[in-house]
């Protein structure tokens, strides 16, 4: 009975190691720091999600899109994404543009982007509409 | 009763193998994807997701950064000045600079002329002035630009045990042809680590 016990905490112990190893051997998490009161006005939008896949969403969650206008007429569109595991992970994003009448554009940029995050790491994706004509996106995650 | 269950284990098994190696002579295969997404085949080249992505970092970097706001006109006149190819592969710059004329052209704020620069449309379009000079009798104007795109991609190979790291700098500059000053240039990398054959793991 005695050897068991001693058995069962020789295991214990084992595991409980290994498990330390393991955490830390993956730990690449990202601290950041940034100013207590930004001095930054972004242009927020209000935006509808759609989530198709459970098990992405999980993992990478967009936190806000702000826009902004570059080159007197091209809208600019930030998101910034935020990677919701310890561990570093690769998702694919794309911008689509759509104009005033809801037709897609199917701009020369709208192409599948890797974007590589470290563990918990937040950070910002943006692209330009090369169409003045741009006045909405869509924009897509996938694993 | 034993034979028969012997014969009926042997049938199965008979299957089971034809099934298995008919899997392997599979036909040859193709499928159509999305060349500009994930789906591409990743080499330790530039494969066409690159090329899209360096094109698409490059023109919000130059849309972004406000270089055509003070053009003299609009659209701005471009002459797409030379592409210099340092890698060790054997790629048509076109791969980047064609995306990138598309998307300046789409902005409207850019024109591109083809009477100046290198290349087969250069000539072209420089010979097609001549010859409506001779027929008009009058000289023909052509609109000289008011800046040159000049862009370079090198290549760096750094090797570290069984893993070799292809590093891919996309230089850029537009230039004010009036000035001769750099009004915007950007660098974009894409760096692309091979393992070896042999290795376990990652």
């Amino acid at each position: 009975m005695k050897i068991k016990l001693h058995s069962v905490r020789v295991v214990a112990s084992l595991w409980a190691g290994g498990a330390a190893l393991l955490l830390a051997g993956c730990a690449s998490n990202v601290n950041s720091y940034e100013r207590a009161e930004s001095q930054a006005t972004p242009n927020y939008i209000a935006d509808k999600r759609v989530i198709t896949d459970n098990t992405l969403a999980g993992l990478v969650r967009v936190v806000s899109i702000n826009q902004s206008t570059v080159s007197g007429n091209l809208l600019k569109i930030q998101a910034t994404v935020e990677n919701l595991r310890n561990s570093t992970r690769n998702v694919n994003y794309k911008f689509e543009w759509i104009d005033q009448d809801g037709m897609a554009l199917d701009s020369a940029n709208e192409t599948w982007k890797t974007l590589v995050l470290q563990g918990r790491e937040t950070t910002t994706i943006s692209t330009v509409s090369v169409s003045p004509r741009a006045v909405d996106f869509k924009l897509k995650f996938r694993e | 009763m034993k034979q028969t269950v012997s014969s009926k284990l042997l049938g199965v098994l008979a299957l089971g193998a034809m099934l298995t190696f008919s899997g392997c002579e599979t036909a040859t295969e193709t499928r159509t994807v999305d060349a500009k997404g994930p789906q591409a085949i990743n080499t330790a080249a530039i494969n066409s997701q690159d090329w899209a992505n360096a094109a698409d970092q490059l023109i919000n970097s130059l849309l972004s950064g406000g270089a055509l706001n003070n053009a003299p006109r609009t659209p701005a006149i471009l002459a797409v000045d030379r592409v210099i190819n340092n890698t060790q592969l054997m790629v048509d710059t076109d791969l980047l600079i064609k995306k990138i004329r598309v998307a300046l052209t789409n902005t409207g704020k850019v024109a591109i002329t083809n009477t100046l620069g290198l290349g087969e449309r250069a000539v072209v379009a420089s010979e097609a002035a001549e010859l409506e000079e001779m027929q008009s009798g009058k000289k023909a104007k052509t609109l000289v630009p008011d800046y040159t795109l000049y862009a370079k991609l090198i290549q760096q190979t750094d090797k570290n045990g069984k893993v070799t790291q292809n590093t891919y700098a996309f230089q850029m500059s537009l230039v004010q042809v009036k000035t001769g000053l750099t009004v915007w240039e950007e660098e974009k990398q894409i760096a692309k680590q091979t393992r070896g054959p042999g290795a376990i793991g990652w």
